[in-house]
């Protein structure tokens, strides 16, 4: 039973620093929905539709069929946006998958970032391909061009880890 | 010496095809408890993780680092890291502690801790555990699609029929990489005649493998390998946190993934570090969940042959899975590589999942003839079909299939080749020809298939992608010829990039693209007459083989 206890005791700590967390957080940009729940809010799609837009700010609701026949609705349209994997990052955050919600923090970052940006930055992030400065800069583009705050220091991190381990492309 | 007549006729069973070997802790080939195993440790100074299990922080490999920094929860680390090992593998199997109880506590474990709790467990107790871990409180199933000339027009047939007949999700990847725009693309088109919904990849490069994504050509993807040492990781030419952006990469275009990884493959690979290959994969398990990835494919996949061969190593498979749902992550839980001559062997290998079930119990199921399958042959193809089903309806077990009538097969994939057929008219591809969709309709391979002019093909995949075809594409061609429920259910399948609801712990869709996810399924198996039952209507669906015989078939 002192195995029962400890679970409850563990427990009971987490359920209080996720309180303490939410209240320390800084006010960044500002929610679109605060407080989303998993219960009541999800699938956002088929319970909070008026919360799900386009990156040109159409509801999901004007994705037709129609419209893509007659091209209002192009291949820009079906894109996820910030604001919405943010959202899906609360909803993680309520089912307490903390680094799921990370990952769509990060994500919504790089909704900014070209496809073909992308695919470089992922390259050169792969073991012996970048001298350390090269991943700097990255990590300084990331950060002053597209406002992708998180992976930025993601991308210092990797420097400072491949230099300790020898990743480093040699100079 | 004068042979032994049963020895001769054991010699000959096909079990004794296989290869076995007696383990060699030094080199890696031990599936659980090695020597070389350290022992679980953890030390935290001002809320950061200093010691990993012996390791100090000046020391980690880059793997110890993610772990450390990503994957444990600091602030129950030290209360978790004290408990027996015994205590939390009876929490794994008592019914009446809940899965979100054992999920925090497994949060603040270290990968050797984690080891030496399932070390202390027996199949059946896995198993239980893994009926109350899995994330999804629905079971599912996975298929492969591929052919050994990549002909598209089988690719969607076969895709067609593997839908109807319960995936809900399938993979293709390529005999030649040129192809692969195409497979996908069949993929895209026969999928969603067999039923609307179904979720489609192709397993590829890691990089062509995102574009074909970003394209709306395929809907998730799952081959982005993580290893348990550095040295492989590198080999594999990549590293935790190129892994990590990846992720991320996948989820900003609006695009499920998860990883791979499996038992087995630093041995493959020559650096195990004289480690088990159960701590080498728990390992792969907690960088998935450092990442942030909602899920992984383990069970040793495409390595199955190195732990099948050592004692134990297929109970080390079944940890493996079990851990991976402890971590909180979907599991798609292997069951594909063939690994064994004996059908004896197969069935128990895959009863470990099957019985519990998984997110994903196969990934993949084979849902075309074994020597058509690229991912080098499944432990389950479509000759199978009728075991699966049969072995369902006697053990009153969901594996995610049904039985289907020859009729309605015959139906779908004359559908799924006609739609293609249309597809590729209106994209300016080389022709498909009312010959070949006859063919695919009534095929059992590719050996039932007339040849295509493979030069005119690959020239045309190569444009698919230079003339940037998107799925956008794909509905436009389908519905001008026709084919409109196929357009609107490709179009239902871009839609979920928009919303995200499907980049969520083990999400599939149903036939109306309704999400069903470990949000709103969540897994509350508690003991009997709790979790997942199956429905009245799903065990008519079962029960329902056309094998049976009925009293009114006998005149009388």
């Amino acid at each position: 039973m002192v195995e029962q206890k400890l679970v409850e005791d563990i427990v009971r700590e987490v359920i209080k620093s996720m309180y303490q967390e939410s209240a320390a957080a800084p006010a960044a940009a500002p929610a679109p929905a605060p407080g989303l729940s998993p219960e009541r809010d999800y699938p956002l799609a088929a319970k909070r539709p008026e919360l799900v837009k386009t990156p040109s700010g159409k509801p999901l609701t004007a994705i037709t069929l129609e419209k893509v026949l007659n091209s209002e609705i192009g291949p820009d349209d079906v894109r996820i946006t910030p604001q919405t994997l943010r959202m899906q990052a609360e909803i993680a955050e309520g089912v307490g998958r903390t680094q799921f919600a990370q990952n769509l923090r990060r994500a919504a970052e790089l909704t900014a970032i070209p496809d073909n940006r992308i695919l470089e930055i992922y390259n050169a992030l792969r073991p012996y391909r970048s001298t350390k400065q090269e991943l700097l800069d990255i990590a300084g583009e990331m950060e002053t061009k597209y406002n992708a705050r998180i992976n930025a220091s993601f991308v210092r991190e990797a420097a400072e880890v491949y230099e300790r381990r020898n990743r480093l492309k040699a100079e | 010496m004068k042979r032994q007549k049963r020895f001769e006729v054991l010699a000959a069973r096909p079990v004794n095809q296989d290869g076995f070997v007696v383990e060699w802790p030094e080199v890696g080939l031990i599936a659980m408890g090695s020597p070389s195993d350290p022992v679980p440790s953890i030390k935290i100074e001002q809320g950061r993780v200093v010691e990993l299990d012996g390791i100090p922080r000046a020391k980690m490999d880059f793997i110890d680092q993610f772990i450390a920094d990503y994957a444990i929860d600091v602030k129950k680390a030290e209360k978790a890291m004290a408990m027996d090992n015994l205590a939390i593998a009876r929490m794994l199997v008592d019914v009446n502690v809940p899965r979100e109880e054992i999920i925090q506590v497994a949060g603040g474990l270290t990968p050797a801790k984690i080891v030496a709790v399932l070390n202390t467990m027996n199949v059946v107790e896995m198993m239980m555990a893994l009926q109350k871990m899995r994330a999804r409180k629905t079971p599912s199933n996975q298929c492969h699609i591929t052919n050994v000339n990549d002909n598209p027009v089988l690719i969607a047939a076969d895709a067609a029929e593997a839908a109807m007949r319960g995936f809900d999700e399938m993979e293709t990847t390529v005999a030649v990489v040129r192809y692969a725009p195409f497979n996908a693309l069949s993929m895209l088109v026969g999928g969603q005649v067999g039923r609307g919904g179904v979720l489609i990849q192709c397993a590829l490069e890691e990089a062509t493998e995102l574009q074909l994504g970003m394209r709306g050509i395929t809907a998730y993807a799952e081959t982005i390998s993580v290893y348990g040492t550095e040295n492989v990781f590198v080999d594999g030419d990549d590293t935790p946190w190129s892994k990590g952006f990846l992720a991320s990469a996948y989820a900003s275009r609006g695009l499920k993934m998860r990883f791979t990884s499996g038992t087995g493959s630093e041995v493959q690979m020559g650096y195990a570090e004289g480690k088990s290959m159960l701590y080498l994969e728990v390992r792969c398990i907690m960088v998935t969940k450092g990442a942030g990835v909602q899920g992984l494919q383990n069970g040793s996949v495409s390595c199955i042959g190195v732990p099948a061969a050592v004692p134990s190593g297929i109970r080390a498979v079944l940890a493996e899975n079990l851990c991976t749902t402890m971590m909180d992550l979907e599991v798609a839980s292997s069951n594909d590589q063939t690994f064994t001559h004996s059908d004896i062997r197969r069935t128990a290998r895959t009863l470990m999942q099957m019985l519990p079930g998984t997110d994903f119990i196969c990934s993949g199921y084979g849902g075309i003839p074994n020597y058509d399958n690229m991912f080098a042959g499944s432990n389950w193809d479509v000759d199978d079909y009728d075991d699966w089903n049969i072995i369902q309806r006697d053990l009153q077990v969901d594996g995610g299939l049904k039985p289907v009538s020859e009729e309605a097969v015959i139906a779908v994939r004359n559908k799924a080749a006609r739609a293609l057929q249309a597809v590729y008219r209106e994209l300016g591809f080389p022709a498909i020809t009312d010959e070949e969709v006859e063919a695919a309709t009534y095929a059992h391979g590719s050996k039932d298939m007339p040849p295509r002019n493979v030069v005119e093909d690959l020239k045309a995949a190569q444009e698919m992608m230079s003339r940037g075809v998107t799925g956008l594409d794909v509905v436009k061609a389908l519905a001008k010829n026709g084919f409109e429920d196929l357009a609107n259910n490709v179009l239902g399948l871009l839609k979920q990039r928009v919303s995200g609801d499907y980049l969520h712990t083990a999400a599939i869709l149903d036939k109306e693209f309704n999400v069903i996810s470990a949000v709103n399924n969540r897994n509350d198996y508690r003991g009997p007459g709790t979790g997942y039952r199956i429905s009245p209507e799903r065990w008519e669906e079962i029960k329902n083989i056309s094998q049976a015989v009925k009293p009114s078939d006998f005149d009388i």
